[in-house]
C-alpha cells in the first residue's frame, strides 16, 4: 500500500500541479453551468420524479386502458402523426423547391410565407374557430350564398374536427419546417445541379440524383423531430375543438389536461408514461444525430 | 425566330406554374390572419358577412380595446404588460444560462460538460404539453402558482435546452486559437467570456434571445395553467377566457388577438437575418 | 530576454505519449527553429514552452526561472499562431493593445507600444481596420504586432507562414529574420519546412515521433547529419539513398546496387563488409568520364539549375546540375559523386558512420 503510494506520487503530483492553471478556467466553467443545473434539477428531474411517483399504482394504468377517451386518444394522436406529419412534411419539401427560385416576387412571398410561424397560436386559431363557426362563420355563410345549402358542422363532427386541428398544424408550423428544407437545399453546391445540366438531366432526374439524396437525411430528422414536436401540441387541438364533441377529438397532449380539469392527476400522468416507450426510441435517435 | 418564340412560351408557362403554386399559398397562409384583421376593423353587425372587405371599415373596435370599454377587457394593458414583463424576463434569463452553458461546455471544456449538453438535449425532446401537468403540480409544490416567476421559469426550463444546444454550435465553430492567444495575452476565464466570446456570438444571441422572447409571448398552454388571476395573467389566456363565455364579443376578441400578433410578427421581421440562419443552421448539420 | 532551457521534457495525452524526453537549450536572443515532420510533436513542445499544454515530466526554465506550472500569462511570452488568431470584433490597434490593455498598463503607454510596433511592421495605416479588411500578409504582421507590443522575454511562432502563398512566404520569411535581427529577442519558431529553417534559424532542431534527432546550425545539419532521419530530412531535392556493403581492399569503395562501385574517401575503421547506407546529396554528382554508369529517366529544367533523374544500379537517383547540359530521357551518362561530401549510415540504426 505504501509503497504503491510512492510508486505513483512524482506522476500524480505533476499532474496535479500541472492542472494548476487549469484550476480556474474549470472553475468558471462549473460556475457558468449551475444555473443551468438549478434549473434542471427543480424544474425537470423533479417534476418528471413527481409524474412517475404519482403514476406509480397499476390500478391507474388498468383504469386508463379501460378508458374509452385515453384509447380514442391515442388513436387520434397516431392518425395526426401519422397522416399529418407525412403530408407536412410533403408540402414542406415541395415548397422548399418552389421558394429557392429566384423569383423576386417568391422573395417577397417566402417574408409573409412565414408569419403563421411567426405570430401567437391564439388569435389565428381563434380566428379560424370562427370562420368555421356553422351558424355564422365565414365558411359555411359562403356555402349557404352559392348552394343555398347549410353547410357542414365542421367543428361537431369528430372526424372533421380532427381533420381541421391536422390543418390547424399544418399552418402553424409549416413555415418553419419549409424554410429548413430551403436551408437544406441551398446547401447543396450549385456545381452538383450544373454538372447534372451537362449529363443532361430533366428537373426530376435532378431531384431524383442530385436533390434526394443530400436531403435525404435533413428530412428524415426533421420528420422525427416534427413527430416529437407534434407529441406536444397542445394548442392546434385544445384551441379549436377542446377536445370535443364529447372528447372525441383528444390527443395526448391535451389529455393531460383534460384528466387534471377532472382532477385526476395520475391517470394523466400514466397517460404520458404509457406513451413513453414510443417516444423514446425517437427521442434518442434525434439525441444520437444532434449531440456531436 | 421560331425558337425564340419557343424559349418565350417555356419561359411564361414556368412562370405560369410558379404562380400557380405561389398563389394557393399566399391565401393559405393569410386566410385566417386575414379574417382576423377583417372581423378587427368591422363593425359589430357586419362582420359576419363573408364580404372581402367591409362596407364601412371602422377603427372602433381598437378604441374599445386600448379604453378597456368591455367587461372582457378591464384589465387589458395590464395583461399586455404581464405578457412583455414575461417575455422579456423570459428573454433575459434565457440568455444569462444559455450563453454561460455553452460558453462553459464549449470553451472551457469543462468537465462533464457533455453530459449537460446530453441532458438540456433530453430536455428539448420532451414534448412540452407532457411536462406541462407535472410542471404545475410542482409549481404548486414550490408554492410558485399564480406568481408570474412559475411562467418565466417554466419557459426559461423550456427555452434553455435549444438556447443552449444552438448557442454551443456556434460556439464550436469558433477557432480554439482565439482563446489560446487571449490566455497568451493574459485573459482570466471571464475576460475571455466578456471581452472575446460574447462580442463574437452576438448574432447568434440576437436570435436566441428572440426566439426565447417569442416563445414566452406566444405560451398559452403553460400560462393557463399557472397563472390564473385576472390582473395575473397573459393576454393569451385572456382571449382563452373569452371563449368560455356564450355572449362573447367577436370583433374585440379578434382585434384584441390582431394586436397581440402584431408584435412578435414585427420583431420578427426585425430580426430576420439573424433567426434564419441562427435557428436554422444547426439543424442542417445534422 | 532570455534563455530557455528544456530538460528531458515529456508530454502524454492521457496513455499516448507524444513527447519522450527532450532537451534543448537556447540561448538568450537565439533564434531557434524547432523542425519535422507533422506529428513529430514539435508544436507539442512549442504549447508547452507557452504553457497552453502541461507537462507530464521533466523541467521547462525560461531565464532562470522553472516554469512547468507557471499560468501562461505569467511566462512573459508571445506566441504567433499558424492562422493568426486575430479578433474578428476589435481593430487591428485593440488586437495589439489588448494584452496590455488586461494588464491594466496606462492608456498612453499602451499607445506609444501599439505605436511603435505598427511602425516597426508597416502597420500604421491599417490601425483602425478589421482584421477581415486585411490581406493575408497583413494579418500575419497584426499578429506579430501583437506580440511585439507586450516586449516579452521569449517570441512563439506556430507555423506561421503557412497560411500564406509561396511569394508572401518568402518575403515574410525574410522579415521575421530582419524583425528578430533587430529586436535580438529569443525565439522558437516551429515549422515543417526545412527551409525556412535553413534560412532563418540561428540553430534548428530537428525533431521526429516525439524525440530530438539532432541539434546544430543549419550548415552544421547540412554538412553532418547525425543520422538518415535527418540527412533525408533537411535538403531538396532530398539526398540519395543507396543500400550496400563498404569493401575495405587498398583503397575503400561502396558497393551499392547490383554492383555499382562508389567511391569512398575513407573507410569507417573496422568497415569491411559492413553493410550501410551511402548518402549523397544531388547537388553533389558531377558528370565525369570514371563515374558510375546511369540511365535518364525524367529531365526537369528549372531556369537556374537542371533535376535528373536517372537509374543507377536499378535505383532511381536524383541529381541536379547547375551548368547546362543535353539531357535526354534514355541517355546513358557517367555520375560520379563527390566524394568529400559523402555519408555512411549504419543500415541497421540509421546513425552516422563517416566522421
Amino acid at each position: 500500500m505504501a509503497s504503491a503510494v510512492t510508486l505513483t506520487e512524482p506522476e500524480s503530483s505533476v499532474a496535479a500541479d500541472g492542472a494548476r492553471w487549469l484550476t480556474p478556467w474549470q472553475f468558471w466553467g462549473i460556475v457558468l453551468l449551475i444555473p443551468y443545473l438549478i434549473i434542471f434539477t427543480f424544474f425537470v428531474i423533479y417534476p418528471i420524479a413527481y409524474g412517475f411517483w404519482t403514476a406509480r399504482h397499476p390500478h391507474t394504468y388498468v383504469a386508463l386502458v379501460q378508458d374509452p377517451i385515453f384509447v380514442r386518444s391515442v388513436i387520434n394522436t397516431f392518425l395526426f402523426l401519422a397522416i399529418g406529419i407525412n403530408i407536412k412534411m410533403f408540402i414542406a419539401l415541395l415548397l422548399s423547391g418552389f421558394f429557392v427560385q429566384a423569383r423576386w416576387w417568391i422573395k417577397w412571398l417566402s417574408v409573409l410565407f412565414i408569419l403563421p410561424w411567426a405570430v401567437p397560436s391564439i388569435p389565428t386559431i381563434l380566428s379560424l374557430r370562427f370562420m368555421l363557426n356553422p351558424e355564422w362563420g365565414v365558411v359555411n355563410t359562403l356555402i349557404f350564398r352559392f348552394t343555398g345549402e347549410d353547410g357542414p358542422n365542421w367543428l361537431n363532427d369528430p372526424a372533421i374536427g380532427l381533420t381541421m386541428a391536422v390543418a390547424v398544424h399544418i399552418w402553424k408550423s409549416l413555415p418553419f419546417w419549409t424554410l429548413i428544407l430551403i436551408s437544406g437545399r441551398l446547401a447543396i453546391s450549385a456545381d452538383l445541379y450544373e454538372a447534372a445540366s451537362v449529363d443532361g438531366a430533366t428537373n426530376t432526374q435532378k431531384f431524383k440524383y442530385v436533390t434526394w439524396p443530400s436531403l435525404r437525411t435533413l428530412y428524415l430528422t426533421c420528420t422525427i423531430l416534427s413527430m416529437i414536436f407534434t407529441l406536444g401540441d397542445f394548442n392546434s387541438v385544445y384551441l379549436l375543438t377542446g377536445g370535443g364533441p364529447a372528447d372525441l377529438t383528444h390527443v395526448l397532449a391535451t389529455l393531460g389536461i383534460r384528466y387534471l380539469r377532472i382532477d385526476q392527476v395520475d391517470m394523466s400522468m400514466a397517460a404520458i408514461v404509457i406513451a413513453l416507450p414510443a417516444i423514446l426510441p425517437l427521442v434518442f435517435y434525434m439525441m444520437k444525430r444532434l449531440a456531436r | 425566330m421560331r425558337e425564340s418564340h419557343i424559349a418565350l412560351l417555356r419561359a411564361a408557362s414556368t412562370e405560369a406554374k410558379l404562380l400557380l403554386i405561389g398563389i394557393p399559398v399566399l391565401v393559405w397562409t393569410l386566410l385566417p390572419i386575414y379574417h382576423m384583421f377583417l372581423f378587427a376593423i368591422s363593425p359589430k353587425d357586419s362582420a359576419f358577412s363573408g364580404k372581402l372587405w367591409p362596407d364601412h371599415p371602422t377603427l372602433r373596435n381598437f378604441g374599445i380595446v386600448f379604453r378597456q370599454e368591455h367587461y372582457f377587457l378591464h384589465h387589458f394593458w395590464e395583461q399586455l404588460w404581464n405578457s412583455l414583463f414575461i417575455a422579456l424576463a423570459t428573454g433575459a434569463l434565457t440568455l444569462t444560462i444559455a450563453t454561460g452553458a455553452a460558453f462553459a461546455i464549449s470553451r472551457l471544456k469543462v468537465k462533464g460538460g457533455r453530459t449537460v449538453m446530453n441532458l438540456a438535449l433530453f430536455t428539448y425532446f420532451i414534448p412540452a404539453a407532457f411536462l406541462a401537468v407535472p410542471m404545475y403540480r410542482t409549481m404548486g409544490v414550490y408554492g410558485l402558482l399564480n406568481s408570474q416567476w412559475s411562467l418565466i421559469i417554466a419557459m426559461v426550463t423550456i427555452a434553455t435546452p435549444y438556447a443552449i444546444w444552438v448557442l454551443k454550435q456556434t460556439s464550436d465553430n469558433l477557432p480554439v486559437e482565439l482563446d489560446e492567444a487571449a490566455v497568451m495575452d493574459g485573459a482570466s476565464p471571464m475576460q475571455l467570456f466578456r471581452l472575446v466570446y460574447l462580442p463574437l456570438i452576438a448574432p447568434a444571441l440576437v436570435a436566441i434571445g428572440t426566439y426565447a422572447i417569442l416563445l414566452a409571448w406566444n405560451e398559452y398552454l403553460y400560462a393557463f395553467l399557472l397563472l390564473s388571476k385576472d390582473t395575473a395573467i397573459t393576454l393569451p389566456v385572456a382571449l382563452g377566457n373569452f371563449l368560455s363565455a356564450d355572449d362573447s364579443p367577436w370583433e374585440l376578441l379578434m382585434t384584441t388577438g390582431f394586436v397581440y400578433a402584431l408584435p412578435p410578427a414585427a420583431i420578427y421581421y426585425a430580426f430576420r437575418r439573424y433567426m434564419v440562419s441562427g435557428l436554422t443552421a444547426g439543424a442542417v448539420k445534422s | 530576454m532570455a534563455s530557455v532551457a528544456i530538460r528531458g521534457a515529456r508530454k502524454s495525452f492521457g496513455t499516448t505519449a507524444v513527447i519522450h524526453g527532450v532537451d534543448v537549450a537556447i540561448a538568450d536572443g537565439e533564434f531557434v527553429v524547432l523542425v519535422g515532420p507533422s506529428g513529430c510533436g514539435k508544436s507539442t513542445l512549442l504549447r508547452m514552452i507557452a504553457g497552453l499544454e502541461n507537462i507530464t515530466g521533466g523541467e521547462i526554465k525560461i531565464g532562470d526561472r522553472v516554469v512547468n506550472h507557471v499560468p501562461p500569462k505569467e511566462r512573459d511570452v508571445a506566441m504567433v499562431f499558424q492562422n493568426y488568431a486575430l479578433y474578428p470584433h476589435m481593430t487591428v490597434a485593440q488586437n495589439m493593445a489588448f494584452s496590455m490593455k488586461l494588464r491594466g498598463a496606462p492608456q498612453a503607454e499602451i499607445n506609444e507600444r501599439v505605436k511603435r510596433a505598427s511602425e516597426i511592421l508597416g502597420l500604421g495605416p491599417y490601425l483602425e481596420r478589421f482584421p477581415r479588411q486585411l490581406s493575408g500578409g497583413q494579418r500575419q504582421r497584426v499578429a506579430m504586432g501583437r506580440a511585439i507590443v507586450r516586449d516579452p522575454q521569449v517570441f512563439l511562432f506556430d507555423e506561421p507562414l503557412s497560411n500564406l502563398d509561396a511569394k508572401l512566404r518568402v518575403q515574410m520569411r525574410t522579415e521575421i529574420k530582419e524583425l528578430h535581427q533587430r529586436l535580438r529577442t529569443t525565439t522558437v519558431y516551429v515549422t515543417h519546412d526545412q527551409i525556412e529553417a535553413m534560412t532563418m534559424a540561428d540553430k534548428i532542431v530537428v525533431m521526429h515521433d516525439g524525440l530530438v534527432e539532432q541539434i546544430g546550425t543549419p550548415l552544421e545539419l547540412y554538412d553532418k547529419p547525425a543520422n538518415q532521419f535527418v540527412a533525408g530530412f533537411i535538403g531538396s531535392p532530398a539526398m540519395n539513398f543507396l543500400k550496400g556493403k563498404v569493401k575495405v581492399n587498398g583503397s575503400a569503395t561502396f558497393e551499392g546496387p547490383n554492383g555499382v562501385k562508389l567511391p569512398l574517401s575513407q573507410a569507417p575503421s573496422s568497415s569491411d563488409g559492413r553493410p550501410a547506407v551511402y548518402g549523397i546529396r544531388p547537388e553533389h554528382f558531377t558528370i565525369a568520364d570514371d563515374g558510375a554508369e546511369a540511365e535518364i529517366v525524367v529531365v526537369e529544367p528549372t531556369g537556374s539549375e537542371t533535376q535528373v533523374f536517372a537509374k543507377l544500379g536499378g535505383e532511381e537517383v536524383v541529381a541536379v546540375f547547375r551548368e547546362r547540359h543535353q539531357f535526354n530521357p534514355g541517355d546513358k551518362i557517367r555520375l560520379k559523386p563527390d566524394q568529400r561530401v559523402v555519408h555512411l549510415f549504419d543500415e541497421a540504426t540509421g546513425k552516422r558512420l563517416t566522421a
